[in-house]
């Protein structure tokens, strides 16, 4: 994990200064913390302290992705992503002190394409960003037709073809175990999958302690495909029954 | 399938059981009836088939050797007839007592055609008797003959009597003979029959006695027998024929010759006319002899494979006594479902029935045993009643017997109290279960009504009763009429008395029953007003409480319990009890109410202190990030920078622990509630923390049923509860120690324990479940304190129990569950 969001960032060092991003909260420190490590990615950042101001920014200046306070003076969070909805179709984050299930959901359904709570990690948000990002600008067009023998699922890409799967765009390095349960998982998004089933579909033998196996290698592919890899998005535990693939609604 | 396989197990072993006992029953007891009365003198005979080698036979020809004998020295006189004719099995055959009668006819004519009898020394008959019997003829005008008349005259009579008995049996060539005295064939029914003295037996005859100067000589199939023996005739000798030593005839019988010969298979002589339309059947003693020594040895063949049979089946039904036990089990269910009624009728009827059917059949099988019954049962002779039905009784009704009393033991002993199960019992407890069901006024009043109704029954039978003695004391009518209307009036008042009690009575119970349904209420929590509308009306205020009572009491006119002495309670028993319950209910509402109020601050400023410290935290941990990621830092400074990350890093993971444990505590916290396998959650989280558990220096040991254990939780709660357990025992086990993860099923229960080693001295009375409990006081290592209240609270929230318990250095922590969907 840290060594490849290293990697990342040494790729990113030499990449032109172009996407322009929009950072939004009443408190300046984390707007300015916000703001550092962004620009250390290599991206433009512009600051508002209030829905208002943002709004304002929006309006002036041509910007690619918008993270946003939920509390905030003047005009709230929630109110300035339905207002910035209204217009634009740029991806938002919303950046919250509230973590509760119920305010993501309610987040999202305002408008918002990601969620991220208080305290933030400070690398995830940079790969969230990034990832928002490129799905945007290199994956924007894709999301009309889809090709035959793709399967999409949120940020992950999964050509059936030469068994490849593709995280924001970009390929990921799986072994043959991992491509196996990869390619189970993506091709039944939602279904939830015993631990026994998993091991006789993919190593194609009778499970025998098999919980320990299969969690190993989920655990090394969620690492290579999960922002955060302590809290997946995408392959999930369902405890006591057994492993999925969760469907984003979202990108769907 | 396995079930299936077992079910038939259990059949096949039960059949097997009841085919046994029953065979074994059936043929020992069949057995022992009809073993024949000289079985235990001659046991060797009852398996005979050669019917020759019965002593029966021996006896038959013993007879009519002496009967040949008689007739060929013209002496017959039809002694013998009587004793052949008689009972051979015990049983008579309808040809014999039909030769019976006829021969009993030619006896008697006898006595009528031959007044005096004969010579005193031939009937060996005493002096005193002869004298009785001439004094009787004295009074008939005889004949007067001299004694050789008398003498030709018995000689005429006997030769009459022979030539008879000889037409009777000649026909029955089953047995045939030739008599010859001096030389002249006297009688014969053959010409097959030897007359020259050669020993030649003639076709389909194997038997063959020759008679000859007072000698017997016996061939059978060929061989000459040993009639004599040592020459002594004894109890037991198998002859009763002259020629012994010590049993010699006189001269006059050494004359006679005679040849008898048996066929080898006799069969039935019967001679018919049909023109009147009568038949008679020959002697053929021989051959219902044969057949019925045939007859018997089947049956006796057939009874003793039966036992032998049955108790062969015994055995393999021992060797599988446990699927039988279960087979047992399964009647006993059966069984256990009727009514003991219907079972004591059914047991009675068949009884009954088994009854009818015995009497008939012995009736018709042993017709005569009546007779000595009433005997027996004039002579109080039960004992011997009893011995002769079981006797008696048919094997197939032991049977049924044994098998009824069979069912009746299993039930008796597999269904406890059988008698519970029943019309009467049910209508009991029906009735005593209405009553507990019922609230006390209505009990109450039963009880009242029932006392009332008694009193009533009783007085108006007591008026009645002296009434009627009074009237019958030869009073006048006015006096009767006035004494009875003073008794009634007494009665009445007695009665009104027992109204106007249990009036009161009724009053106290109406009381009492609010009183308990007040008290069962504030037990259950619910210390508000007596309806619920001073729930929604009082609110958390425990000021409107006696407010909202007072309203409810307008409203509702239901019974309250306000301290007014002009209520109606105003006179009541219980009224002091009342009121006083009314200030403990007003009390604790008030004391309720202000803890929940304080909890729930509690939680809020918790929910509310956790939500402002997260937003500078935010802050914290991005510049310290930041710090992070300078290189150009001293040395010293960036060890403070990795101390700030850490405990930055753990304010976090306790803001959030808090949050979450206010949450769950003020049960706001939403659940996703699922059906899934504690033991497979149990794996995974395992599974989920084993880096953790290979990085740490205990070991974990697990014991978790491969079955699934299906159970009703929020499957993320639940992990985090396992979560924090593991990380408990991995943070506070002592080094190198082990943990044992269990999971156990209990019935209903899926019981889940963590059991680890302390390296601390674990406190005595410390409730580790509190919030910011910590196995370290100094708090100085990594934990927030929360895991374990966390465990507690997300547990019971899910809707399972937990529980922890210390032991010197042991800690064990449950967490149980409901398993769904009992199989068992």
């Amino acid at each position: 994990m840290e060594s490849m969001a290293r990697r990342d960032m040494s790729l990113r060092k030499g990449r032109d200064m172009g996407d322009c991003v929009l950072v939004v909260d009443d408190d300046r420190e984390i707007v300015k913390a916000i703001g550092i490590l962004l620009e250390g990615e290599g991206y433009e950042v512009l600051k508002a302290y209030d829905g208002l101001q943002a709004l304002d920014i929006l309006a002036a200046r041509q910007v690619r992705l918008v993270l946003i306070d939920v509390m905030m003076p003047k005009l709230d969070g929630l109110s300035a992503v339905m207002r910035i909805r209204e217009k634009q179709n740029i991806p938002i984050i919303v950046l919250s002190a509230k973590s509760e299930d119920t305010d993501k959901v309610l987040g999202l359904s305002m408008g918002a394409d990601d969620y991220v709570s208080k305290p933030y990690n400070p690398q995830e948000l940079a790969a969230r960003v990034k990832s928002q990002l490129r799905r945007y600008t290199l994956l924007g067009d894709i999301h009309a037709g889809s090709h035959t023998g793709e399967l999409r699922n949120g940020r992950l890409l999964y050509r059936t073809e030469d068994k490849t799967l593709y995280a924001d765009g970009e390929p990921v390095k799986l072994t043959a175990t991992e491509t196996g349960i990869i390619d189970l998982l993506m091709r039944n998004p939602g279904r939830v999958f015993p631990a026994e089933e998993i091991y006789r579909r993919v190593w194609g033998e009778d499970a025998f302690a098999s919980e320990n196996t299969v969690m190993v290698h989920i655990r090394r592919i969620r690492e290579k495909v999960e922002l955060n890899p302590k809290e997946p998005e995408y392959i999930k535990v369902v405890w006591g029954i057994g492993y999925k693939m969760e469907k984003q609604e979202k990108s769907n | 399938m396995d079930t299936k396989w077992k079910n038939r197990k259990k059949a096949t072993s039960f059949i097997v059981f009841f085919a046994g006992v029953s065979l074994t029953l059936g043929g020992g007891i069949e057995l022992l009836q009809n073993l024949p009365g000289d079985f235990w003198r001659h046991p060797d005979q009852v398996l005979q088939d050669d019917y020759q080698q019965s002593y029966r036979f021996r006896d038959y020809i013993a007879g009519h050797l002496e009967n040949f004998l008689a007739m060929a020295t013209d002496s017959y006189d039809g002694y013998y007839n009587c004793y052949d004719s008689y009972d051979y099995y015990g049983y008579a055959y309808p040809g014999i007592i039909q030769e019976g009668v006829f021969e009993r006819e030619a006896t008697d004519n006898i006595i009528v055609e031959q007044p005096a009898l004969a010579p005193v020394e031939d009937l060996g008959m005493s002096a005193e008797e002869l004298e009785d019997i001439a004094n009787c003829w004295q009074n008939y005008s005889l004949p007067e003959l001299t004694d050789d008349q008398w003498k030709e005259k018995r000689r005429e009579q006997c030769q009459k009597l022979a030539q008879q008995y000889h037409e009777g049996i000649k026909k029955d060539q089953n047995l045939l003979y030739s008599i010859a005295y001096d030389g002249k064939v006297l009688y014969s029914n053959s010409e097959l029959l030897p007359t020259d003295g050669s020993l030649t037996v003639p076709e389909d005859y194997n038997f063959l006695l020759q008679y000859a100067e007072g000698k017997v000589r016996i061939f059978k199939d060929g061989q000459e027998l040993d009639v004599y023996g040592d020459g002594y005739y004894r109890d037991g000798s198998e002859w009763y024929v002259p020629g012994y030593h010590n049993f010699t005839v006189d001269d006059e019988m050494k004359k006679a010759v005679i040849y008898m010969a048996v066929a080898r298979e006799p069969v039935l002589y019967t001679e018919s006319s049909y023109a009147r339309s009568n038949y008679q059947q020959m002697d053929n003693t021989l051959y219902w002899l044969r057949y019925n020594t045939l007859q018997t040895r089947t049956r006796l063949i057939c009874y003793i494979a039966a036992l032998g049979g049955g108790l062969a089946l015994l055995i393999p039904a021992l060797l599988c006594r446990k699927s039988r036990r279960e087979a047992n089990a399964a009647i006993a269910r059966f069984t256990g479902k009727v009514w003991f009624e219907c079972k004591i009728l059914l047991f009675l009827l068949v009884l009954y029935v088994l009854f009818l059917l015995c009497v008939t059949q012995i009736y018709w099988d042993y017709g005569d045993v009546w007779y000595e019954w009433e005997y027996m049962i004039d002579n109080n002779m039960i004992d011997n009643i009893i011995s002769r039905t079981l006797c008696h009784l048919p094997s197939w009704s032991h049977i049924t017997l044994f098998w009824l009393v069979y069912l009746a033991a299993t039930d008796l002993r597999r269904n406890r109290k059988v008698w519970q199960h029943g019309l009467i019992a049910k209508l009991y407890r029906a009735f005593s279960a209405r009553d507990l069901g019922q609230p006390l006024s209505v009990k109450s009043a039963h009880r009242n009504g029932a006392a009332f109704a008694a009193a009533a029954a009783y007085g108006l039978m007591m008026l009645a009763g002296g009434v009627l003695g009074y009237a019958q004391g030869n009073h006048s009518a006015e006096t009767v009429w006035g004494v009875g209307s003073l008794f009634f009036l007494i009665l009445v008042g007695f009665l009104a008395l027992q109204y106007r009690i249990g009036a009161k009575n009724m009053e106290t119970a109406r009381d009492l029953e609010a009183l308990s349904k007040r008290i069962s209420d504030i037990r259950s929590g619910n210390y508000a007003g007596y309806k619920e509308i001073s729930d929604k009306r009082g609110g958390s205020e425990s000021g409107n409480l006696t407010e909202a009572t007072v309203k409810t009491e307008a409203e509702t006119g239901d019974i309250i319990f306000p301290r007014d002495r002009n209520s109606r309670l105003a006179g009541h028993d219980l009224e002091d009890t009342i009121a006083q319950l009314e200030d403990i209910r007003q009390g604790m509402a008030c004391a309720v109410d202000e803890q929940m109020k304080s909890e729930r601050m509690k939680v809020e400023l918790i929910a509310n202190v956790s939500h402002d410290i997260k937003t500078p935290l935010t802050s914290i941990i991005s510049y310290v990030q930041f710090l992070k990621e300078e290189k150009e830092l001293p040395a010293h400074v960036q060890d403070y920078v990795k101390i700030l990350d850490e405990k930055s890093q753990r304010l976090k993971n306790m803001v959030q622990d808090v949050f979450a444990v206010s949450k769950a505590a003020s049960g706001e916290l939403p659940m996703h509630m699922e059906e899934l396998d504690f033991g497979k959650l149990l794996c995974q989280t395992l599974a989920d923390m084993e880096e953790q558990i290979g990085n740490s220096k205990v070991t974990f040991r697990t014991e978790i049923p491969e079955s699934p254990v299906m159970i009703l939780a929020d499957g993320q709660r639940l992990y985090r509860v396992f979560q924090n357990l593991f990380q408990n025992a991995i943070q506070y086990s002592l080094d190198g120690s082990r943990v044992f993860v269990t999971l156990q099923t209990d019935g209903c229960l899926a019981v889940a324990s963590v059991k680890n080693t302390s390296y601390l001295e674990l406190e005595k009375d410390k409730d580790f479940t509190e919030r910011f409990a910590r196995g370290d006081q100094s708090r100085t290592d990594g934990g927030s304190g929360l895991g374990l209240s966390i465990a507690q609270s997300f547990t019971e929230a899910c809707g399972g129990t937990f529980s922890w318990e210390t032991n010197a250095d042991l800690f064990v922590v449950t967490v149980s569950f409901r398993i769904l969907g009992n199989k068992a």
